[in-house]
């Protein structure tokens, strides 16, 4: 199928696309849904975001024709996502609830001490890459865990920026958040997986 | 100085190249003394990857089945009216 990691391949699926062919459909849901579910996550929760996206894709099929590849089809589809989300946001009356306002996860500032030095170092040892660690089926688990308690709405910035490679701008832009929030969640995300992994290399449980 | 709660505070804006001159620098100066530092520094960039590599979700069949049925009808549909 269609290399659509090269920009070539991007525009000959976008032309498929415009023609209403079935296989290439089949691949772009493929390839762009994970991605669309982040997005409609962070506004609808697990509940309706799969109903979300699946009206989306139908709409696709009209839309695509006014498509001009000004953003990138990844950057348009999840603005999409995030139209129809909100829109239906609006009938529903749900607020998206976020809470930024700390930097530092609680436990791992209480690790340093008054003078701001370490009372507490880490101790996780990472001489094992991300693909190693991730053949532990037991921290696999305890991660896919971990990241099922986030705040939907942290999970969702965070599957944006870090699998689906979105530029902090586009994140922004979709998601309605600023800049600087979106910083604090990534970083309140990452501190929690130390946190978390470190823990489970310690004593062996989540 | 930087502190190491100070460097706590910046490191994943160090780790994807958000940070300004001055503050990109203290973060070094810090890390180069600072054995605790480099760890906690190596151990964030870690957890960033294992979340990058993870995807807590995989989709189930059924659920891109029944998108692919919708489009297919769609399309349909389009092709029908001309
Ligand atoms: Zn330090």
């Amino acid at each position: 199928m269609t290399n659509t990691s090269s920009p070539e391949g991007e525009i000959a699926l976008i032309e498929l696309l415009k023609k209403g062919d079935q296989a290439a459909y089949k691949h772009a849901v493929r390839l762009y849904t994970p991605g669309m579910l982040a997005v409609a996550r962070f506004y609808h929760g697990n509940a309706n975001a799969e109903d979300v996206v699946q009206d989306c894709w139908v709409t696709v099929i009209d839309a695509i024709n006014k498509f001009e590849g000004r953003a990138g089809l990844k950057t348009w589809l999840h603005r999409i996502v995030a139209n129809r989300a909100k829109n239906r946001l609006r009938t529903t009356n749900r607020e998206v609830s976020t809470d930024f306002s700390e930097t530092l996860d609680p436990e791992l500032d209480s690790r340093y001490g008054s003078s701001g030095r370490w009372l507490k170092p880490p101790t996780l040892k990472t001489d094992e890459s991300a693909d190693q660690l991730l053949e532990n089926d037991a921290l696999k688990e305890c991660l896919n865990q971990h990241l099922s308690r986030l705040p939907e709405a942290q999970r969702s910035a965070l599957v944006l920026y870090e699998t689906h490679h979105h530029k902090s701008d586009d994140i922004c832009n979709i998601l309605d958040i600023s800049h600087s929030n979106l910083r604090v969640l990534i970083h309140r995300a990452r501190q929690k997986i130390f946190l978390m992994v470190e823990h489970f290399q310690e004593t062996g449980e989540c | 100085m930087l502190s190491c709660r100070g460097l706590a505070h910046i490191a994943s804006d160090y780790i994807d190249d958000e940070l300004g001159t001055v503050n990109k620098l203290s973060v070094r100066m810090h890390l180069l003394m600072c054995p605790h530092c480099r760890t906690f520094m190596g151990n964030l960039r870690a957890s960033a990857a294992l979340l990058e590599k993870h995807s807590a979700q995989t989709l189930s069949a059924d659920y891109l089945q029944r998108i692919d049925r919708e489009i297919e009808r769609a399309l349909s549909n389009d092709n029908s009216r001309g």
